[in-house]
């Protein structure tokens, strides 16, 4: 296989957009365009996950590819639930690294604000067991708050260790003009205060307002290319040097413990693997915090930490930016923002400015080694990428 | 007559599977896919629970309470509860009662009460 690089990357800010879905797309693959300087790419793919059903399109990365005048470019669209955007990473990377083509844009894109809030958690959790599940009225935050109970119980993880990660999150969000949320919160505003339970009303028991995503819109942008098409583009040596993906039972009762996340371990173990680096290296990651729970859980299965002292680890501050290892630093999910097919494409989006060294206020010092995990379904379909900048 | 849900047993490692798969995922058999259908115990034990105040819009409550539960026998399900005071733990027994009401049609599943 031939070695992979990002050529350039683009982002709108995830919020609410009150433009085109097909835009939405667009933008972020300009930015890169831009980015990367470059004005033609082999082959386009498009990460999404709900543009039929709540958008009322279909055949999403045939309009985009028009849209950026890239025709007759090839375009795809990849919907693989939540984890879309990693996983039409991994497509781009094949399609690189096989020596098919030289340069690809890949583009996570999402609006979910279309609909309502019910309407858009009930399209996010038709991707559980329709027979097992969904009958039931399961939804997204039904099986986090399941896994949140379970995982407390057994591991010594209080609604403060939530709320802690809710907090960093806030606040690593607040040097991002990008994220979907822009409020500094404090425990005592969402925990302690008498207004606490106002503020921050239970959603999923044990599992409270602050410790759930934001329904955002919002897209994201990488150019893949090899290494000969990298002579051309002056931009920072970042290569995409592991990829990881794993899946689990669909219906997460099917599970001998429903507190592991294997499909986590095993794409985080592929990743590094591949990229022949060990969980310690890794000097910045974004995780999949679509709940805080998930935060904590994932930087256990990855190896970041052992399993149950994740929420240790973030007690000390260890997760901080300026701590050991810093997780979500443009704000994670919950406070950048959650449009589900751009999710993936916007966590690598952050690893390559950080490795670039142009994240500003919140830049992790000298960060070599990144790190992504994107979780699809409650964990049965998870894409793990590792990134590392090269002299 | 009364209502079950029904598990899927695999005839030849005897493997019970809910909900449906194609091929085993035990014994990996895929010469036949034959399964025996059997219905589900009621009872068993909560795993874990929560309870939703914010439930899909087809749902004409305030709170939805929803738990895994471990069926005497190993096999387990997810299911709603109707108990007060859920603990991890505690003992249950299921019936099959309607658990959506959508536009279409009433699904059946199970819902637990207190064993």
């Amino acid at each position: 296989m031939r070695e992979v690089y990002v050529a350039g990357i683009g982002i709108t800010s995830f919020t609410r957009l009150e433009y085109p879905l097909v835009e939405i797309a667009a933008y972020p693959g300009l930015m890169a365009l831009r980015d990367s300087g470059i004005k033609k790419v082999d082959q386009l793919y498009v990460a999404n996950m709900g543009s039929g059903r709540i958008n009322g399109q279909t055949g999403l990365a045939s309009a985009v590819v028009d849209h950026l005048s890239l025709t007759p470019a090839g375009a795809v669209t990849i919907e693989n639930g939540p984890a879309s955007g990693a996983s039409a990473i991994k497509e781009g990377f094949l399609a690189v690294a096989s020596g098919m083509h030289e340069v690809v844009m890949v583009i996570g894109a999402e609006r979910m604000r279309e609909v309502n809030a019910l309407e858009a958690t009930d399209f996010v959790a038709t991707l559980t067991h329709p027979l097992a599940e969904y009958i039931y009225g399961v939804t997204l935050p039904s099986l986090a708050g399941m896994f949140a109970r379970l995982y407390m119980e057994k591991y010594g993880v209080t609604s403060r260790h939530l709320a802690m990660v809710a907090v960093k999150n806030h606040h690593n969000a607040m040097d991002n003009f990008f994220a979907h949320l822009h409020e500094e919160i404090t425990i005592a505003g969402i925990l302690d205060s008498p207004e606490a339970s106002t503020n921050n009303p239970f959603v999923a028991d044990p599992l409270r307002f602050y410790d759930v995503c934001p329904v955002s819109d919002g897209g994201a942008c990488l150019i893949l290319a090899s290494a000969d098409a990298m002579k051309k583009i002056r931009k920072p040596m970042i290569r995409l040097a592991g990829i990881g993906q794993a899946t689990d039972t669909h219906a997460v009762h099917e599970r001998k413990d429903p507190t592991d996340l294997l499909a986590v371990r095993e794409a985080a173990t592929q990743s590094f693997a591949m990229a022949n680096v060990q969980p310690g290296d890794v000097d910045v990651a974004e995780l999949h915090d679509a709940f805080t729970i998930l935060e904590i859980a994932e930087s256990e299965e990855v190896g970041f930490f052992k399993k149950g002292e994740g929420h240790c680890a973030l007690e000390k501050g260890e997760t901080k930016i300026g701590g050991k290892l810093p997780i979500n630093p443009s704000g994670g999910l919950k406070a950048k923002g959650h449009p589900v097919g751009a999710t993936g494409v916007g966590q690598a989006h952050e690893i390559v400015l950080q490795l670039r060294g142009e994240a500003k206020k919140r830049q992790v010092e000298n960060a070599r080694i990144g790190f992504t995990c994107n979780f699809g379904g409650f964990g049965n379909n998870v894409v793990c990428l590792t990134f590392i900048k090269e002299k | 007559m009364e209502l079950n849900i029904y598990g899927y047993k695999c005839r030849r490692c005897g493997h019970l599977h809910y909900p449906y798969k194609t091929i085993c995922k035990k014994c990996g058999e895929n010469d036949h896919n034959e399964f025996d259908i059997v219905p589900l115990p009621k009872k068993g034990k909560l795993l874990t629970y929560t309870t939703l105040y914010n439930p899909p819009s087809d749902y004409e409550v305030v709170t939805l309470s929803l738990g895994i539960v471990e069926l005497e026998g190993g096999s387990r399900i997810t299911g709603q509860l109707n108990i007060k005071n859920p603990k991890i733990g505690m003992k249950v027994a299921g019936k099959v009662e309607i658990v959506r009401n959508d536009e279409y049609k009433k699904h059946l599943g199970m819902v637990f009460y207190p064993a």
